[in-house]
């Protein structure tokens, strides 16, 4: 029942808050069915960028002046956030952001809102708790007392109870263990493989996201600074000294720090990810 | 020395009798509470028009059910639709266009709602009182040397019904989940595919009809209809705020005990003590939990 993945097209997009520029003239791709990432450190617009897509700008008060964002072709720039997520966009916000009092379970259900075929969201429920067995016995739990990882997991699979076309993951790293991150990464890599749902990973850990990301961009004060496949990016002498930790061992993360050796690259889209 | 303001007595069937009213009263005060909850959980806003919604949904209650003199269940639900278009006009005529304003400035777009609705109310129902509904059932049985009116017991029944009609709805419809998620996080809500618009103007108009279902009930036990009646919104708000202003449960705790702790300073103090000592129990309240009997704090667990 997955969706195909929808592709996301964002030209010469310009956002402001107030008279501040966030975002400067961008133009980032995701092809259908792709695995984008888009790196960048604090105040380089990721979130502005997430925003501006979703549609949640007007709640920061920013607008955008300039450019156009279609997703399947279609524009939807002017759309509001409900009928976004309706045409098949679904994130998983910065920090997360779950619903602190409600249960698991209702957290999971929220996902749905925008959708129709309400028989087919128990199905959606079943597939999440696949994905997710640990989730199976906390359902009934206040979704504010879970442990950070525990609440990850309930992001993501609250953002596919929507059945996505394209899934939006806003610093997925953030505060959690290296081990829960990399999990979370192989099942994005798995359900981008297996669904063929569109993914678009916003990361400061750039050495993950470069191994699970078929193309990536790299933000700086609002403006694409560099943009190419993840290999290139990851051989890009800038980005190994900006992102990677220079000398081309990536060791910005301590993810990249505990495992024992690098994965081997990899020849096709993206590299194999079960071996670890 | 405090003897001398009023007159104590251990008479049984003296306090029986001011434990029924105080929970009469208590539950018009639960109703009123509920509308504040309501709208403060889901919106964020400290909506001070709520006594003047209630006093709205009286008037209203006297035309449909008085004068135009329809059937009372016929009547009952015109006032309620009439009630839920009122809510529905105050999100998209106003509040709406405050989304994302700052906290007072909010409040005190209230305080204009409020001037305005007692202003309409005086320019078409003028400003004599009108004597107070008489539509319930008027009489009264004995119980321990104690009198309860029928109109009590009924006026009990209803907000009761009204508390378990919101527990469903907010745990068991889709509707009731989303606004509860508003409620939690407005952003995440509105990322999910929830459209806080929606989820908003239904909770003015829940508010709203809320207010009618008050301005009913209390249409027959306050003294008579004028415009002095919105001040029960003042009266109910401690109600409110010692029963957390988030919770539900809270505000008909809240709207209970402040109801039976005024009527037992009003019999053994003296009229003049029933607001202060009102007052006093919620600052007593907030002094030890500034969050109220049951109102939370966030979970949050970073």
């Amino acid at each position: 029942m997955s969706s195909d993945g929808l592709d996301l097209r964002i030209e010469d997009l310009t956002v402001v808050y107030g008279g501040v520029t966030a975002l400067d003239s961008v133009n980032i791709t995701v092809p259908p069915g792709g695995f984008v990432t888009v790196l960048g450190a604090n105040g380089a617009g990721k979130t502005t960028l997430v925003r501006s897509i979703t549609s949640l700008l007007y709640l920061h008060k920013g607008r955008v002046r300039r450019g156009s964002i279609t997703l399947g072709g279609e524009s939807i720039l002017a759309k509001k956030s409900p009928d976004i997520v309706k045409a098949g966009v679904a994130q998983v916000p910065e920090g997360r952001k779950l619903f602190p009092n409600l249960t698991v379970k209702e957290n999971l259900l929220c996902g749905a809102a925008s959708r129709s075929d309400v028989d087919a969201i128990d199905d959606s429920l079943e597939q999440n708790l696949e994905l997710f067995p640990q989730l199976r016995p906390l359902l009934n739990q206040t979704a504010g007392l879970l442990s950070g990882g525990e609440q990850q997991m309930v992001a993501v699979g609250r953002a596919l109870m929507s059945d996505p076309a394209l899934l939006i993951c806003d610093e997925l790293s953030l505060g959690l263990a290296p081990k829960i991150v990399h999990r979370l990464f192989e099942l994005l890599t798995e359900i981008n493989e297996r669904r063929g749902t569109s993914i678009l990973v916003i990361e400061q850990n750039a050495s993950l996201a470069l191994q699970h990301a078929a193309d990536a961009y790299v933000l700086e004060l609002g403006r694409v600074l560099i943009e190419g496949t993840a290999d290139e990016l990851r051989g890009n002498p800038m980005v190994q000294e900006l992102y990677l930790g220079g000398g081309g061992e990536a060791h910005t993360s301590y993810a990249a720090i505990e495992r024992p050796s690098r994965r081997p690259e990899a020849h096709g889209r993206r590299p194999p990810v079960s071996e670890s | 020395m405090l003897l001398a303001f009023g007159n104590f007595t251990a008479d049984p069937s003296v306090n029986l009798q001011l434990l029924i009213g105080g929970l009469a009263l208590g539950a018009i005060y639960a109703v009123v509470a509920l509308g504040f909850v309501l709208v403060y959980k889901s919106t964020d806003v400290l909506n001070l028009a709520h006594g003047e919604f209630l006093m709205l949904g009286a008037y209203f209650a006297l035309t449909f059910l008085i004068s135009e003199n329809l059937n009372f269940f016929l009547g009952v639900f015109v006032l309620l639709l009439v009630m839920l278009v009122f809510g529905l006009l105050v999100h998209y005529g106003i509040m709406r266009r405050m989304v994302g304003q700052g906290f007072f400035a909010i409040v005190l777009i209230t305080l204009g709602i409020a001037t305005i609705i007692r202003a309409l109310l005086l320019i078409f129902y003028g400003p004599t009182e009108r004597a107070r509904l008489d539509l319930l059932p008027q009489g009264s049985f004995e119980v321990g040397g104690a009198t309860v009116r029928y109109v009590d017991l009924i006026i009990f029944g209803v907000v009761a019904a009204c508390v378990l009609l919101f527990f469903i709805f907010f745990k068991y419809t889709r509707l009731g989940l989303h606004m509860r998620a508003v409620a939690d996080d407005i952003e995440a809500a509105a990322a999910m595919g929830i459209d806080p618009d929606k989820v908003y103007a239904m909770t003015w108009a829940a508010a709203m009809v809320m207010a009618g279902v008050g301005g009913l009930l209390f249409g027959h036990v306050t003294g008579a209809i004028d415009r002095s009646i919105e001040a029960i919104g003042l009266r109910a708000f401690p109600a409110a705020v010692v029963g957390g202003l988030t919770s539900l449960g809270g505000s008909i705790v809240g709207g209970l005990v402040v109801g039976v702790i005024e009527q037992f300073a009003n019999g053994h103090l003296g009229t003049k003590w029933r607001e202060p000592v009102a007052f006093s129990v919620m600052f007593v309240v907030l002094l030890v939990r500034p969050t109220g009997l049951w109102g939370r704090k966030d979970l949050e667990r970073v």
